[in-house]
């Protein structure tokens, strides 16, 4: 890849004497869509929190556009406003409506003017659909409501890449599709993503590239094409079997 | 022997004679409070070991002491110390360090509990766009941490104007006082002067109790405030 | 006046420990009016609770009423009008007292168990705890929630056998850390019996001062007997919570 968005090289990452990640490494490019998928415990939402530095690994780099995010001289909050990251639990800030939630960020961090970030987060909350319900408190949303202004404000940010951590895994399944659609258009779009889910059906739709994450090290990688037709290994393929019982139905979700 | 005063007027008198202290104790020991106990929750959340450790000590310390001891060991110790001050104020300002440094270790409690109950995600959702720690804090935390801190501080309010009583014990004219020389005076009324201190008491402290109580309490955990 | 040289605060601690007879009498009085207070607090707290929570309409609201009332006016005030009241409607309250007397250490104390003042302290010192010590217990009785109360009267249990069997047993543990709270601090209360004339520790301190005419270390020294106690009684509390816990409780 001549000019990766993203360059993961080597994490390690330990928590009390469990070594959660043994050298991971991967590289992401503009637009792409990179699935990350295991057995809990893998260390996949570490990864994610290793790669915008919210846990930062014991060993290893992130690079982003070229540049080392751990870097000393580096403001690693101006590193994060450029990777963008949604929540399993949505962690909306309760105390503001849906406008001031995609807003903030906008506002506090990257400095606009109140006119300016309220007009981008109309914009944004435009693109997942959710312009009616600027005014709304996150306790007046349902679960769906809530990710999706999650994504908005994650957007809203224009980040180089958007880090999802199983981001339906909390939805009631009624609401799962709404959110998934969003995530189908905005990767559709060329936004580039790193999703950690169990939504194959999401993955065989817009993944350029699955990774299967085991015991702290990648295991298997290739496209979509590659595991539901002729996986490598047992483990991945009794995985996917598994994943296949509990999440099969969702694709009749994605339009 | 004179006619004994009627209602109003023991009313009046109390008031009259004794409000004006009794506020001013009040709003000094709760602001100062305040202050301090703010600054003590926050050691004790984000603080170095130290610091957690002070503050914590510093809780326990204050608590644990009647209010009144506390009054008598400044009453005591001060006019040493600043001999220069008028004595009156030196009683004053006996009363107003004991509420203000029992209130902190009150107070702090409340804003520990409150910060510590908006939920952690929140903050992680805020540094992920990319907001400092100090940044995250005041935007996100502090913002919902005083919300939900409400109920709790009208009732530690309402602590403080009752523990404002105490300041009679060093000859502070305040509303208890009042209510004392009404009955020293006229003792055929000694517990019905008392019975009227009380409920002016209580009219001070019940409306805002229930204003900013339990009514308040369900009003956030309507907006999902306070999860954690 | 010019800035006193503070005495050695050491010797000034030794003349002041030299009428430890009279401090430890007051402490002994001190912890006697706190553990019938308590006492008084917890049975009439444990009333006033039910009866707010399970009361009829007009039972509850004097629960109510009462809680409220006591809990929003100082305690001060309290303690004098329960004093004050008997000669205001002019009842004798007569000159009668229980008391105990022992030595130790070469050195008599005595010490009121019961008379008229010491009386109103602990009714005043009562009273007031029962109205916080209600507050506790209905928080817990709430937080068992009602539908086990529902499925108890489904087996057939009235709704007194319900409460006693299922509500209460369940109340009563889960209240026990808020409890501790008010059980820990209780002590500092007590000095509010001063006003009225009894002899507990700070009014001994009183004494002490009236003798020895230093007042700073003797307040001082109050105060950290204060701590002492009440930090003991709570970790005391914390023990007994930590060996009668019921997982899930």
């Amino acid at each position: 890849m001549d000019k990766p968005i993203l360059r993961v090289v080597d994490i390690w990452k330990s928590y009390e004497d469990l070594q959660v990640l043994k050298g991971v490494s991967f590289e992401l490019g503009e637009g792409e869509v990179k699935v990350v998928f295991g057995p809990s415990g893998s260390g996949k939402s570490t990864l994610l929190r290793c790669i915008n530095m919210l846990s930062p690994p014991d060993k290893g780099e992130v690079y982003i556009r070229g540049q080392n995010i751990n870097a000393p001289e580096v403001n690693i909050n101006a590193m994060r406003a450029r990777i963008g990251m949604v929540f399993q639990h949505f962690n909306l800030f309760t105390h503001l409506k849906a406008i001031d939630n995609v807003s903030i960020g906008l506002r506090r961090v990257k400095g606009f003017s109140k006119e300016e970030a309220r007009a981008k987060a109309l914009e944004v909350l435009q693109s997942v659909r959710m312009e009616k319900w600027t005014d709304h408190y996150p306790a007046e949303l349902s679960g769906g409501q809530q990710q999706r202004v999650g994504i908005a404000r994650a957007l809203a940010m224009d980040p180089d890449v958007i880090l999802f951590d199983e981001p339906t895994s909390a939805l009631d399944p009624e609401l799962i599709g709404e959110v998934l659609q969003v995530m189908l258009d905005i990767a559709k779009a060329g936004t580039t993503m790193i999703v950690v889910t169990h939504e194959m059906g999401f993955a065989r739709a817009v993944a350029s590239e699955m990774i299967f994450l085991g015991d702290g090290v990648i295991m298997e990688s290739g496209t979509p094409e590659h595991f539901f037709v002729s996986p490598k290994s047992e483990r991945v393929k009794n995985f996917l079997r598994q994943l296949d019982i509990l999440y099969g139905g969702h694709e009749k979700l994605l339009k | 022997m004179t006619d004994l005063p009627t209602l109003p007027e023991i009313i009046f008198y109390i008031l009259r004679r004794g409000l004006y202290h009794t506020l001013l104790l009040t709003v000094l020991g709760l602001l100062i409070g305040f202050i301090l106990g703010i600054s003590l929750a926050l050691m004790r959340v984000y603080g170095a070991k130290e610091l957690a450790w002070f503050s914590s000590g510093y809780e326990k310390l204050f608590r644990g002491i009647p209010l009144i001891v506390l009054i008598y060991v400044f009453a005591f110790g001060l006019p040493d110390i600043f001999w220069y001050i008028d004595p009156l104020e030196l009683r004053l300002g006996s009363v107003v360090l004991a509420l203000s440094l029992r209130s902190a270790a009150y107070q702090s409690q409340i804003f520990r509990g409150a910060i510590l109950s908006v939920t952690p995600g929140q903050t992680e959702a805020a540094r992920a766009l990319g907001m400092g720690g100090s940044q995250a804090f005041r935007h996100i935390v502090m913002p919902q941490a005083l919300r939900l801190a409400v109920p709790s501080w009208s009732n530690e309010y309402a602590v403080v104007i009752k523990d404002s009583s105490f300041a009679s014990a060093i000859g502070i004219i305040e509303m208890t006082q009042s209510a004392y020389f009404v009955s020293i005076n006229f003792q055929e009324i000694w517990a019905l002067s008392y019975l009227i201190l009380a409920i002016l008491y209580f009219l001070f402290t019940y409306p805002i109790t229930r204003i900013f109580g339990e009514r308040q309490s369900k009003k956030l955990k309507k907006f999902g405030m306070g999860g954690g | 006046m010019i800035l006193q040289d503070r005495p050695n605060p050491i010797g000034e601690l030794l003349i002041v420990l030299e009428y430890w007879d009279h401090i430890f009498s007051g402490f002994l009085l001190t912890m006697w009016l706190y553990g019938w207070a308590l006492l008084m607090g917890f049975f009439l707290g444990l009333i006033l609770a039910n009866l707010r929570q399970y009361g009829g309409w007009f039972l509850s609201r004097i629960a109510s009423g009462y809680v409220e009332f006591i809990r929003g006016t100082p305690l001060l005030a309290q303690l004098f009008f329960i004093y004050f009241l008997p000669s205001s409607l002019n009842i004798p309250v007569g000159d009668w007292k229980i008391e105990t007397s022992f030595t130790i250490l070469n050195k008599d104390i005595t010490i009121i168990l019961l008379n008229y003042r010491t009386l109103a302290g602990l009714l005043a010192l009562g009273l007031n705890s029962a109205a916080y010590q209600a507050e506790y217990f209905r928080g817990a009785i709430m937080s068992v929630g009602t539908e086990q109360l529902m499925a108890a009267q489904s087996l057939g249990m009235s709704r007194i056998a319900g409460i006693r069997h299922i509500v209460l047993p369940q109340a009563l543990r889960r209240v026990i850390p808020a409890w501790s709270n008010e059980a820990a601090y209780l002590p500092k209360y007590t000095v509010v019996v001063y006003f009225i004339g009894v002899k507990d520790l700070f009014s001994q301190a009183h004494h002490v001062v009236a003798f020895t005419f230093i007042s700073l270390t003797t307040y001082i020294l109050i105060a950290i007997i204060f701590i002492v106690t009440i930090t003991l009684i709570s970790k005391g509390l914390d023990i007994l919570h930590k060996k009668t816990m019921i997982p899930g409780l």
